[in-house]
């Protein structure tokens, strides 16, 4: 049953999904029109925007959507909380930035340009709807609405070879994933006897349902199974080779917009669903996550190091990224998604794990859409994606390189930068959780991964280039690479509002923690 | 524990065994009389013309995707009309509201796949 409220809390979603449509529709009748795809990417952000502001007035609301209408006390299949209101504003950056920057980029190479800014609405709506799941069929499906959408988008330069091959190794590497998340679903269902994550969690809290059943045996593999599906969104490692060929075969806003949008994603996915269902488990898949964080990282940074092509390169880089992620989900504190406040019961910690993931995936999505912006400005001004291309760049294009630096810096994690304050936030909390092997592994691929950022920061300022005209980005490409180079220096150099949104974002609704 | 486990192994057994079981006593029980027409490839009471290994036009697939359109209608239309059988007045048309959004999103995918030709036999 729908209520007036859930209609008025839904609005970010109903925004992008009427949007999406509208353009759709928009783009076949509009036809004939010379200035029709100017107008459609104008109102495309427009739509955008929109969702934004929508999204950003309901910071603060904590409440949950779409109640049965047998039980209207029980919460339902989607919930408006801290948690969802900063992933909601996530998704809906990531996209504006990358929309910005493939304007131009997308006219001339495809057919389907307005097929392609309402594919990228729709794949913003099944982040929003993936940020605010609380039922695992919602879980599921925003998870492959996501997935959908984002094959097409991959193979959207239908007459290139490397683009196709990307989009069919995405999905059948999707369609596994899925498959075994949808078992490892049915597990959990099989457990708890219902779909809905607050019921499950509240079946495990009660001591008399199934602690002690042999059912009890059952959950470790469903934990594992769902996190198939969340680590193939990641691409954390042993889900994560589609990724190099998708990112290098998709057209390069698409790559900029896999490496962060999706990845954030699931990393808002992971954390719901691990937290409010399974908080009882936090031992069992915060001890998975270190090893899994251990192997992402180390596996991205060494096989970047022998990367040519900058789209792979970047690849495997995000795939390290993830990892370092990670290091916050290991050390994430259930009682502070709860709202205990450190102290209360001394559950809480000053620094948390979550804070800690929201606020790099913040950092992030800054730097890396940054950075792609100027991969997308090389691919498009100057035609190529491999080192030997990005020779010179100082010459022909001084702000860009020296912004790029700086989105370089960011990577690696130097003040006064982003990157620093997010890598400071996980590996705090790694070691306030004590998990010093884990910081220590995580340092030592800091250090590794500078080699091959620089690898790439030598080609731009010492190498000679071999064409020495210079790039003038597109008024739209350098409007992104500005907002993404000053919010980059801002969360750096003042990062307390930030930090503050971060750890104002970690409530979920009706997380339940034994005391 | 062992008891309440003891009847998959049962299941299982049955399983594994019924298949062969099933065909070797089909191949102890039947006369042996092959001849050219027997060997024959039998599909659909048709003789197969040609090589399987043929390419389809890529327009069937289209028609396919289309007919999951409004196969997807039937299934989610059906399950609504059911939850919806026993409900008061209080709740107005909401219910109305909520599948008339579905079709909707659906007739746009529908609108779309026919102004771009998907329709048309070429």
């Amino acid at each position: 049953m729908v209520s007036g409220l859930d209609f008025q809390l839904f609005l970010p979603e109903t925004i992008l999904l009427v949007g999406g449509i509208a353009v759709l529709i928009a783009d076949l009748f509009l036809r004939e029109r010379a200035d029709r795809e100017t107008n459609l990417a104008w109102v495309s952000l427009a739509i955008l925007v929109a969702a934004l502001v929508a999204s950003a007035a309901q910071y603060g609301v904590s409440e949950s959507l779409f109640r049965s209408s047998a039980d209207p006390v029980a919460p339902g299949a989607f919930v408006v909380d801290g948690f969802t209101t900063f992933f909601r504003i996530i998704a809906i950056l990531t996209t504006i930035i990358v929309f910005l920057a493939s304007v131009e980029y997308v006219r001339g190479r495809t057919a389907f340009r307005g097929e392609f800014f309402a594919l990228m609405i729709f794949s913003t709506l099944a982040m929003t709807l993936m940020a605010g799941s609380t039922d695992l069929v919602m879980v599921i499906i925003s998870l492959e609405f996501l997935s959908i959408t984002s094959y097409i988008l991959t193979g959207y330069l239908r007459g290139n070879v490397k683009s196709n091959e990307g989009a069919v190794k995405y999905f059948l590497y999707g369609s596994i994933t899925t498959a075994i998340t949808f078992y490892g679903a049915s597990l959990l269902f099989g457990v708890a006897g219902s779909t809905n994550l607050y019921d499950i969690a509240a079946r495990f809290a009660d001591p008399t349902a199934i602690i002690g059943t042999p059912l009890m045996s059952l959950v470790l593999p469903a934990i594992i199974f769902l996190l198939a599906g969340f680590g193939f969104k990641i691409a954390l490692v042993p889900f994560h080779q589609w990724s190099p060929d998708a990112y290098e075969g998709a057209p390069t806003p698409v790559t900029a917009f896999l490496s962060v949008g999706p990845k954030a994603a699931g990393f808002a996915m992971l954390l719901r669903v691990f937290a409010v269902a399974l908080p009882e488990f936090t031992h069992e898949w915060a001890a998975l996550m270190i090893g899994v964080a251990m192997v992402t990282m180390t596996l991205g940074n060494i096989v970047a190091l022998s990367q040519t092509n900058v789209k792979r390169l970047l690849a495997y880089s995000s795939i390290a990224q993830a990892g370092y992620m990670l290091i916050g989900v290991a050390g994430v504190s259930v009682a502070n998604i709860a709202g205990i406040a450190p102290g209360e019961g001394g559950a809480g910690l000053a620094i948390d794990g979550t804070a800690g993931v929201l606020l790099y995936i913040l950092a992030y999505l800054f730097t890396n859409l940054g950075l792609f912006i100027g991969v997308i400005a090389v691919d498009y001004l100057a035609g190529s994606d491999t080192l030997p291309g990005y020779a010179g760049l100082l010459r022909r294009a001084p702000f860009l390189t020296v912004a790029m630096t700086i989105f370089f810096l960011s990577l690696v994690g130097i003040p006064p930068t982003a990157g620093f304050i997010g890598k400071f936030w996980v590996f705090g909390a790694a070691i306030q959780n004590q998990l010093f092997a884990l910081a220590a592994v995580g340092a030592i691929n800091g250090v590794i991964s500078v080699v091959y950022y620089f690898r790439i920061l030598k080609q731009m300022w010492y190498e000679a280039p071999a064409d020495p005209t210079p790039l003038r980005l597109p008024g739209t490409m350098n409007a992104a690479l500005w907002i993404c180079l000053s919010l980059t220096l801002l969360i750096g150099l003042f990062p307390a509002p930030f930090i503050e949104f971060a750890n104002q974002s970690i409530h979920m609704l009706g997380v339940f923690v034994r005391s | 524990m062992l008891a309440e486990w003891s009847f998959v192994g049962v299941f299982l057994v049955i399983a594994l065994a019924f298949p062969p079981l099933g065909l070797v006593t089909a191949w102890l029980l039947r006369p042996k009389r092959p001849g050219p027409i027997k060997k024959s490839t039998y599909e659909c009471g048709l003789e197969t013309v040609g090589d399987t290994w043929v390419q389809f036009k890529v327009q069937y697939y289209i028609y396919a995707l289309i007919f999951v359109i409004f196969d997807i209608e039937i299934a989610f239309l059906l399950p609504w009309a059911v939850a919806h059988m026993g409900l008061s007045a209080a709740q107005g048309i909401l219910p109305l509201i909520e599948v008339v959004i579905f079709v909707g999103i659906l007739v746009a995918g529908l609108m779309y796949a026919w102004r771009k030709g998907a329709l048309e036999w070429i």
